[in-house]
């Protein structure tokens, strides 16, 4: 063999390697997803046959029987909807404002407050629930939309905060300045000046609180029982099910849940980045 | 124009603005903290008053086998998820920082499983491993592996919540080493292939030492987050066989809303609080210097 060939063969290999280990990648993220997705249109005697038929005819059966037996769930994806929502508008607008604040203003009480900020976030949450559970009860916001909003917020509020101040950050204080000459408060400017330009964190940071809240299962096994049963838990007693689990309909359910979220996050996959980079590592 | 006062000339002005989202955390994490650790000295269950017991209920949790064996579960699941992701992690960001066609769909692929719910995850997991259909045990089987028997065997069980733990995490991890990556400026390779450098010794003298800061922070943030870990194992083993796969935040659940022993609950809590705290000091007492010189 000639130099020339070994070279050759070298990086045939190489690219070889790579395209391998490429589809090592690809498999291993969207396999089990697709792999669900594909069984949610499969019928369910089929999906676990060992001796799969010839071909595959899609159907609706599962998604049918999951409207018919489990309208559970679709309360439940509303309540999800309406509970994510309302976190999302509730994080967004609270870290905006702090955002602004610690990007404004500096001073030692105000560093300690954001350092403070951010030592809280890494309690597990868990934790919170205890004292928290015998507090909710009391006030009779057990199994309802707004102590679950409320959590989950506030596990997002640092992070949201940090992000914000971050791309708040780069907003020119000359035209804070500019603003002061014309005689606007601070509010003033928070809305005229800042909130035009700070609209790709906020993007970032209502994927967080979305993608969390659409998710979430620990707070809502705890502080849901019915009325405000998110979806992932009306999941999660499927799976359950002492009378024998219907895996057909779950994975409809998981496919119905999924979709939605899955589809957001390749849309704003740039924005997650940005999100990621500028606030979530830093603090 | 020296009128126009600069709003940071009164740092006061500013703390309105962070009024609401300091005493949102304070309602939901702060004082509910604190109350845990109170409450950690008082033996209580729902609907009794506490009386104060010292010391009584860490003693308990220290004495008590259970607490032991999931603290031991939970050290090998952080372990082996959080450095099983990050060498992934590494191997997916470089792999893709060397330029890619379809680079965007390529990086949704491996973003899809952070869309994924635990809940779904689970599904999806367990469906793969299911003992008799399984795709992924039908596979084992051709290849002459023994299948994991999850549901059977405690420690195939903290394998496969392993397994999907790092499923679900690896783009976290994968995006932070992967925008680090892309920040390491090109020069710095042409420059290193001038002087005959080989592929291995541009990762090792260049890539991973700019890396390393990077590498850390995952590493850390995965440390804490991974300590967590509850709803992977409640939804997959609930714990079982016989408390065998239980982890610290399983354990605390039981005795807290199972077992009515609401002081030792919460007395784990607070060692879940405290070794969270310890695993961060390392990057709180970085960011503290940090934050408190930005003002100076």
């Amino acid at each position: 063999m000639t130099p020339d060939t070994v070279l050759v063969l070298k990086r045939r290999l190489a690219q070889l390697g790579r395209g391998l280990a490429l589809a090592l990648v690809l498999i291993w993220s969207v396999g089990p997803i697709t792999m669900i997705v594909v069984a949610a249109f499969t019928p369910e005697k089929e999906i676990f046959s060992v001796t799969k038929s010839a071909g595959w005819q899609p159907t609706l059966e599962n998604f049918v029987m999951l409207w018919a037996k489990w309208g559970d769930f679709f309360t439940g994806l509303l309540n999800s909807l309406i509970v994510t929502l309302g976190a999302t508008l509730l994080a967004v607008v609270v870290s905006t404002l702090a955002g602004f604040g610690y990007s404004r203003w500096q001073s030692r009480l105000l560093a300690s407050s954001a350092f403070s900020m951010i030592a809280l976030r890494l309690l597990p949450p868990i934790v919170t629930t205890l004292p928290l559970f015998p507090i909710v009860n009391a006030f009779g916001l057990n199994d309802t939309y707004l102590v679950l909003i409320l959590l989950y917020a506030a596990f997002f509020v640092s992070m949201g905060t940090m992000v914000m101040r971050t791309f708040i950050d780069q907003i020119p204080r000359e035209l804070d300045e500019a603003a002061m000459v014309d005689g606007a408060t601070s509010l003033q400017i928070l809305r005229r000046v800042i909130l035009p330009l700070c609209g790709q964190g906020m993007i970032a940071v209502a994927i967080f609180v979305i993608v969390y809240a659409w998710n979430e299962f620990l707070f809502a096994f705890i502080f849901t029982t019915k009325f405000a049963k998110t979806a992932p838990l009306v999941m999660s007693e499927m799976v359950g099910s002492l009378d024998g689990v219907e895996w057909g309909v779950v994975f409809a359910a998981t496919t119905v849940q999924l979709l939605p979220v899955l589809i957001f996050v390749v849309l704003c996959q740039r924005h997650l980045i940005e999100g990621l980079t500028a606030g979530a590592t830093k603090g | 124009m020296a009128e126009a006062r600069l709003p940071s000339q009164n740092p006061r002005a500013g703390v309105p603005f962070v009024l609401p989202a300091l005493a949102m955390l304070a309602a939901m994490i702060l004082v509910p903290g604190v109350y845990v650790l109170w409450l950690s000295f008082h033996a209580s269950s729902f609907g009794q008053s506490p009386t104060y017991v010292g010391f009584a209920n860490y003693a308990k949790i220290l004495a008590d086998p259970y607490f032991w064996r999931a603290l031991k579960n939970t050290v090998i699941v952080v372990l082996t998820v959080v450095h099983v992701e990050l060498l992934l992690g590494l191997g997916v960001a470089l792999l893709f920082a060397n330029g890619l066609p379809f680079r965007k769909l390529l990086i949704a692929c491996v973003l899809a499983p952070y869309a994924v719910s635990e809940v779904g995850a689970v599904v999806m997991w367990r469906t793969m491993f299911d003992p008799d259909a399984g795709l992924v045990t039908r596979l084992m089987l051709g290849f002459g592996l023994t299948p994991l028997e999850w549901s059977v065997v405690p420690m195939h069980g903290l394998i496969l919540v392993s397994l999907l733990s790092i499923w679900l995490h690896l783009p976290f991890t994968f995006i932070i080493l992967y925008a680090a990556r892309l920040s390491i400026p090109k020069d710095l390779y042409e420059a290193a292939e001038l002087d005959g450098a080989t592929a291995w010794q541009s990762f090792r003298r260049i890539t991973l030492p700019l890396l390393m800061p990077a590498i850390l922070i995952a590493m850390l943030f995965r440390y804490i987050f991974a300590y967590r870990l509850f709803s992977e194992v409640w939804l997959l083993t609930g714990g079982g066989p016989a408390r065998q796969t239980e982890v610290v935040a399983i354990y605390l659940y039981l005795e807290a809303f199972r077992y009515n022993n609401f002081g030792t609950a919460t007395a784990t809590g607070w060692l879940m609080v405290l070794t969270s705290l310890v695993l961060a000091l390392v990057y709180l007492r970085k960011l503290y210097r940090e934050m408190l010189a930005r003002d100076a």
